[in-house]
């Protein structure tokens, strides 16, 4: 088997691997099917932007969360967005937990919050590094094929 | 479902699927007339796949941050045949844009878009002026019957 067909197969089984464990959902797919030769990095590029988002978001909520007085509707607001850009990438485990996350803000929770939003950042990480591997497994593609 | 997989190679060449399903139905689906969409949203990842959804089937997208930018643009002469609004903005609020956006008498198509769709809020962004209100994420299955609305 030469290194490009390796690869490939390494990057399907990866991709199935993601989806099987509920990392990753159809929007996904979806996310690939606008990937052409007029936007041959579109799903790297928006999930590059999901990853600055997201990091940005995820501080914004540590920090309402750390207030003497804290402001749900604002962590709400946050856990909002996370969730919209989430489910909008197919990052299902993420999408599923800013359920959760909302839940906790209505409830007025601090400790459930907290708790959430320490899953979230663990889910998240986890997520960015499966996805950073699968675009590394695009790249080493790409190179095989020059 | 599993299957689709084996049919979207690292390169992103999806369409080739022999399957014939609706998936790659939408692929080669494109608008007939020329339309144009706006979307508004505060989040950079939900612009740039509602746009690039939109792009992919002919439709001439743009899109902006808050709700005031949006009023701004059409106060300036733009017009979309769509336009597709997040609830929760950073000032004013999708259906606070949408009142304002039918105020100066646009026709377009509104849809109201939401991370967490709720009734109240649906209530609200229609009774301000939209046609219709979903969750995210925008979907092919969202989006095509609504081209094809605006295109007859």
């Amino acid at each position: 088997m030469d290194v490009m067909t390796q690869l490939q197969r390494q990057w399907r089984e990866h991709t199935a691997y993601l989806r099987k464990e509920g990392y990753l959902d159809d929007q996904f797919e979806q996310l690939q099917k606008l990937q052409d030769e007029n936007s041959p990095d579109f799903v790297a590029e928006v999930v590059s932007i999901f990853f600055d988002d997201s990091e940005k978001l995820l501080n914004n909520m540590a920090r309402a969360l750390e207030q003497k007085v804290v402001d749900f509707k604002q962590v709400d607001a946050h856990v909002h967005q996370f969730k919209g850009s989430s489910a909008s990438i197919g990052a299902m485990r993420v999408k599923n937990l800013c359920i959760e996350f909302r839940n906790h803000c209505e409830a007025q929770s601090l400790e459930e919050c907290v708790r959430c939003l320490r899953k979230l950042q663990y889910e998240y990480s986890v997520l960015k590094n499966q996805l950073e591997y699968l675009f590394r497994l695009e790249q080493q593609i790409r190179a095989a094929g020059v | 479902m599993g299957a689709a997989v084996d049919h979207v190679t690292p390169m992103g060449m999806s369409g080739g699927s022999a399957e014939g399903n609706d998936k790659s139905e939408g692929q080669r689906f494109s608008c007939k007339s020329k339309l144009t969409a706006l979307v508004v949203d505060n989040g950079g990842v939900c612009r740039a796949i509602q746009t690039a959804l939109l792009r992919s089937y002919g439709v001439e997208t743009e899109a902006v941050e808050t709700g005031e930018a949006a009023v701004e643009l059409i106060a300036s002469g733009a017009t979309f045949s769509l336009i597709i609004i997040e609830m929760l903005l950073p000032f004013m609020n999708g259906p606070g844009t949408a009142k304002q956006i039918r105020a100066m008498g646009a026709q377009s198509k509104i849809l109201g878009i939401t991370a967490f769709f709720d009734r109240r809020d649906r209530q609200e962004f229609l009774a301000a002026g939209a046609d219709d209100f979903i969750e995210k994420p925008l979907s092919p299955e969202i989006v095509i019957p609504i081209i094809r609305e605006l295109d007859n």
